[in-house]
């Protein structure tokens, strides 16, 4: 019982708490701050509890049976607690940051609503059992990125939210047609009662276009970059946290967990992610605003995640798992640092910013880190996601996939040493620049850090994913 | 939870399997990171801290080089990649001579950092860079050498950007060609651990270099000799000798690089796979060598700067090495090990030279100073050393491990010989040039250097070249000494200590060299400048336009790479703003044109829409009749 609490506590506080921070906000602007990240928190400590039961294999699990052969579930299995743990932790530190950055803006009690109510629809999501459960989380945080997107309310901003919107609902139906199609075939929407079910090809299809649609994978992909016009928190909390792994999630959930695959997938879906890779990268390499090119290197590493999940390999999954707790690390860390550069530049455009690393000091050296883990350099944690990710490619698939995602991986290095080294190394630009708040600062010195300590430290996460591959019993 | 946290513990403490061979990295990378923490302020705290680390790393690699056994494990993460660690004759004599010129290095450094600013990183990307490059070369599980090895790439990057942070071109262009390097190292771990069947190095033994063996061989030797500084990953080095400080050039390109390379080179093709002489793989191998030494040679003669004429030659002698290694046979392999030490020792010295000559005269362009050799005189007699020794001059270190290459060439292949040879005739030729013009001829300075300033170097700085340039001779005249070590690494019974066993080859060596001799002695006739001894080859007919292009960086490969990869680039972002269209554009046009069509039906007329009810009306009457 005390962990069904500990469970329904990780779910409701934040997104039943979301409502409440408006009221707040009415009475004392730095209350509702401390609530919203306290509530961010909580999910994050009540997911952390739940790790032992996790590891334990005696997962904790909540269960309504409602009419008409429908359920509400929830269940905090490894899998589910890993993702929890993941986000609420960067999720935690990029509201912290929110502090600094947001201040100055108008409808901070909506941003601070919007951003719980995302936090809390991603926990809801990843501890669902049930596919309508699912859906309905999948689009609240729709709705959420939505209204985040267009915070600065100006006509451009709006109409690439509503874009984002349109292309992940898009998506999102298509996928409900999925479920539903899975549900016409076994008659029930509750995964626990069809573990280990075939499902058809084209019900895959359209479920695939959910996940790639929100995982922001080429050809669905090109809201993603757009959405940098959001605040950076919200690109963070989009990039890192919440928003592009719902999709990865998802997959690992219904395709690793859940169904048995037909074996073409295991072609297709690493090949679909190789060229996504590719092209987003090359993207990256070409743009000069600094969000859309971590935005690109987003969308470059998404798809090293979906290869890692779909090369039906054990140390695929594994790599895979560990690429979305580090990329959460460093994408977090990376977007929350563009944060700071354009809040001290007022700029995004990188070829007006030159050796900004003599005014922000700390700031450059958490980006540097942060990249070298997106590079996939050790001791940074990325390294050894990558170089998992690479092996199963090799394993699982082919020397030329591996070969594909080594030329990847060579155009992530090259796309962010152009970023970092035009942003904060040459000639200076800008004099008297001034760092970020003691919030911001710290919590990008934090994601930096985390990064470091990830790899050197790999021994911990490796615990909990090896925990999760092994219990898939697929091998 | 419990046994994460005894895990961790084990971790940070060592736990139960810890002994010398995890202290061997983790000390040196603790130092490291005090070194940063001692307030900024305390030069000499700081820089007791520095070599204290690095002499302890000393007393260790000794200990281990004693023992030669010893190995230990500890869990890391699952599919058995373990932080596993194991030292044989092989490891245990590349660890000392890492942790040797560490401390050589190191106390040239501190004298030649003095009164610099972020001399503290220095010290500390130094630091780290001496943890890895044990832990890659101790490393007894396919993982872990690539974990370190990759890991070097960020102190590379570490210490040239604090070389010159307005210019970080250098540093961008370094870490990208290592980057190719070591990502394809990647590739080559995974193929080799596919082959194997395991990523201990105890199982991946003498492979067969066919199917998945030949991509792991062929990326784990592009790794390794990336790293060695070889074509096509050379051409950060010469960039890099102008921006870098000067000790970085000497523990970096000039030192480690080439041990861990060379070291891993021979990891590769005689322990982890097995390369039959003769091969296809050996003959790519020699090949990549031969090009490596003939091609930096030609760069290097023509070259007007001593760090940047230094750094050629330190790509093209990896080629010796390289080439030696690449003919699968004993002579070659002990020649090229013993070239790479002999190699690290001289060059190692002679950059150590170039930072004397800098710190006195404040540049190093040959254009601006001569006749160094009167203020200068145990500079100058260290860089005669070290010039006769890379020259392969008798009875030098390096004329005994270049006759074993030679004689390795001369076996596999007339074409290879020939390279070599040519090689060390441009070497020989580019030295007389640089000494005649730096140390002997008329004292000329650059202005506002005045000749009573330029003073020998300190003692701190003069005692690591002259150690050096010692060991040149020793490592000549005993020469059983350094065999006797190296030997044992390939197998039992081979011995090519003591003079060179074939006397035509010698015999052509000195013929060689004393070409080379009457070449500058042509030279300097027709141009009388010790500095221009060489611009009759420099300005021949055909090879002027080459050098020229050359010169204009047509041929860099770094360059290559980046116009192929932005035109990459430019399509990638082509087909993602296509695909940007079709959302913006083409569905926002669809969409629009639809419902303003609509809109055209629905345009509130009573009269039409009586006539769209009767035509509905009518096609529903039809069904029901074509159905019932």
């Amino acid at each position: 019982m005390e962990g069904q609490g500990l469970l329904l506590a990780c779910i409701l506080t934040p997104l039943a708490g979301a409502f409440l921070l408006p009221l707040f906000g009415k009475i004392h602007a730095g209350m509702r701050n401390i609530l919203s990240l306290l509530f961010v928190l909580t999910a994050f400590l009540c997911s952390a509890m739940l790790l032992n039961s996790a590891l334990a294999d005696e997962p904790v699990s909540v269960y309504w049976q409602l009419p008409l052969g429908l359920s509400i579930g929830f269940l905090a299995d490894g899998l589910a607690v890993f993702m929890a743990v993941t986000s609420s932790l960067v999720a935690s530190i990029i509201v912290f940051y929110s502090f600094g950055y947001i201040e100055q803006y108008k409808n901070q009690n909506e941003y601070y609503m919007m951003v719980t109510l995302f936090i809390g629809a991603m926990m809801g999501l990843v501890f669902s059992t049930n596919l309508i459960c699912i859906y309905m989380f999948w689009e609240i945080s729709a709705i959420c990125c939505w209204r985040l997107i267009g915070f600065y309310r100006e006509e451009p901003v709006v109409r690439r939210a509503n874009k984002a919107f349109m292309v992940t609902v898009g998506g999102a139906l298509l996928m409900l047609v999925g479920f539903i199609a899975i549900y016409g075939e076994t008659g029930t929407f509750d995964l626990l009662q069809m573990q280990g079910e075939t499902i058809a090809n084209w019900a895959m299809v359209l479920i695939l276009f959910g996940i790639l649609s929100k995982s922001a994978t080429l050809p669905l992909h090109t809201w993603l970059p757009d959405a940098g016009v959001a605040p950076s928190p919200v690109t963070s909390l989009l990039h890192a946290a919440v928003l592009v792994k719902i999709g990865v999630y998802v997959f690992a959930r219904l395709f690793l967990v859940n169904f048995q695959l037909d074996a073409i997938w295991e072609t297709v879906v690493p090949w679909i992610a190789a060229v996504s890779a590719l092209v987003s990268a090359g993207a990256a390499l070409v743009e000069n605003d600094i969000k859309r090119i971590i935005a690109y290197s987003t969308i470059s590493q998404l798809a090293f995640i979906l290869l890692g999940l779909s090369t039906g390999t054990m140390i695929g999954v594994a790599g895979g798992l560990l690429y979305i707790l580090m990329h959460s690390l460093a994408k977090g860390g990376l977007f929350l640092c563009a944060g700071i550069v354009e809040h001290s530049t007022h700029t995004k455009d990188i070829r007006q910013m030159g050796g900004l690393a003599k005014c922000l000091p700390v700031t450059a050296v958490a980006f540097l880190l942060c990249a070298f883990s997106v590079m996939g350099i050790p001791p940074f944690g990325g390294f050894f996601a990558k170089f998992m990710v690479i092996d199963s490619a090799l394993v699982g698939g082919s020397a030329w996939l591996a070969g594909t995602y080594i030329f990847g991986a060579v155009l992530t290095v090259i796309y962010l040493l152009r970023l970092f080294v035009k942003v904060f190394l040459g000639e200076t630009t800008h004099k008297d620049l001034k760092e970020g708040s003691w919030e911001m600062v710290s919590s990008v010195a934090i994601l930096g850090v985390l990064s470091l300590l990830g790899g050197i430290f790999i021994n911990i996460p490796t615990q909990l994913t090896s925990f999760i591959v092994e219990n898939l019993g697929r091998w | 939870m419990g046994a994460m946290f005894t895990d961790l513990a084990n971790f940070i403490t060592g736990g139960s399997g810890v002994n010398i061979l995890y202290f061997m990295v983790v000390l040196p990378a603790v130092l490291a990171v005090l070194t940063v923490i001692i307030p900024r302020d305390s030069f000499i705290a700081r820089s007791i801290c520095f070599l204290a680390a690095a002499l302890a790393d000393l007393i260790l690699a000794i200990a281990l080089f004693i023992d030669k056994e010893g190995s230990m494990l500890l869990s890391w993460t699952d599919f058995e990649i373990n932080l596993a660690f194991r030292v044989d004759d092989f490891s245990s004599a590349i660890v000392l001579a890492l942790a040797i010129f560490a401390v050589l290095v190191g106390i040239y450094s501190v004298s030649f950092l003095r009164k610099k600013e972020k001399y503290g990183q220095f010290y500390c990307y130094y630091l780290l860079t001496l943890a890895m490059a044990n832990g890659a070369v101790l490393a007894d599980n396919l993982v872990v050498l690539l974990f370190f090895w990759e890991g070097l790439m960020v102190t590379l990057f570490g210490m040239l950007v604090i070389g010159d942070r307005q210019k970080p071109a250098t540093a961008m262009k370094a870490l990208v060609l290592n980057g190719i390097a070591d990502l394809l190292l990647m590739l080559g771990v995974a193929a080799t651990a596919a082959q194997a069947g395991t990523f201990m190095m105890a199982g991946v033994s003498q492979l067969p270099i066919e199917g998945l063996g030949i991509l792991g061989f062929v990326c784990m030797m592009a790794g390794a000799v990336g790293k060695a500084g070889s074509m096509p990953f050379h051409s950060w080095i010469p960039d890099a000798a102008e921006v870098a400080p000067l000790p970085f050039m000497a523990i970096l390109p000039a030192a480690f690089e080439k041990i861990l390379g060379i070291y891993l080179l021979v990891r590769i093709t005689f322990d982890f796979y097995q390369m039959v002489p003769g091969s296809v793989m050996s003959i790519v191998v020699m090949a990549i060598g031969a090009i490596t030494i003939v091609l930096a040679v030609c760069m290097a003669l023509i070259q007007k700067d001593i760090k940047r004429l230094l750094s050629y030659h330190a790509i093209s002698q990896v080629g010796y090495m390289i080439l030696g290694i690449g003919t699968a046979l004993p002579v070659g392999i002990i020649g090229g090990l013993f070239h790479m030490i002999n190699h690290v020792m001289y060059k190692c010295c002679l950059f150590l030279t170039a930072g004397s000559v800098e710190k006195q005269t404040g540049t190093t362009d040959l254009r601006k100073i001569s006749g160094l050799g009167k203020l200068m005189p145990i500079t100058t007699v260290c860089f005669l050393v070290a010039a006769f020794s890379i020259s392969g001059v008798p009875p030098f270190n390096g004329f005994f491990s270049k006759e074993l290459v030679f004689d390795a060439a001369w076996e596999s292949g007339m074409v290879f010989y020939i390279a070599a040879v040519l090689g060390a005739f441009l070497t020989a030729a580019s030295f007389l040039k640089l000494g005649h013009a730096a140390y002997f001829g008329p004292l000329h300075l650059p202005e506002g250097v005045k000749a009573e300033d330029v003073k020998e170097a300190p003692g701190a700085m003069l005692l690591p070249m002259g150690i050096l340039a010692l060991g040149c001779l020793v490592f000549g005249l005993f020469n059983r000494l350094p065999l006797s070590v190296i030997q044992p690494i390939i197998g039992e019974g081979y011995d090519f200590s003591g003079w060179p066993h074939s006397i035509t080859l010698v015999a052509i060596s000195c013929v060689v060299l004393l070409l080379a001799v009457g070449n500058h002695i042509f030279g300097y006739r027709r141009t009388g400048e010790g500095l221009k001894a060489v611009d009759h080859i420099h300005y021949a007919p055909v090879l002027r336009s080459i050098y020229n292009c050359a010169e204009k960086r047509y041929f860099d490969p770094y360059d290559i790479i980046m116009v192929l990869i932005k035109g990459f680039a430019w399509v990638c972002f082509g087909i993602d703003r296509a695909i940007n269209w079709v959302y913006d554009v083409l569905m926002v046009n669809f969409i629009g044109g639809l419902s303003s069509g609509m809109r055209l039906l629905n345009n509130g007329s009573v009269d039409r829409y009586m006539v769209w009810s009767f035509v509905g009306i009518g096609f529903i009457a039809l069904l029901c009749l074509f159905f019932v």
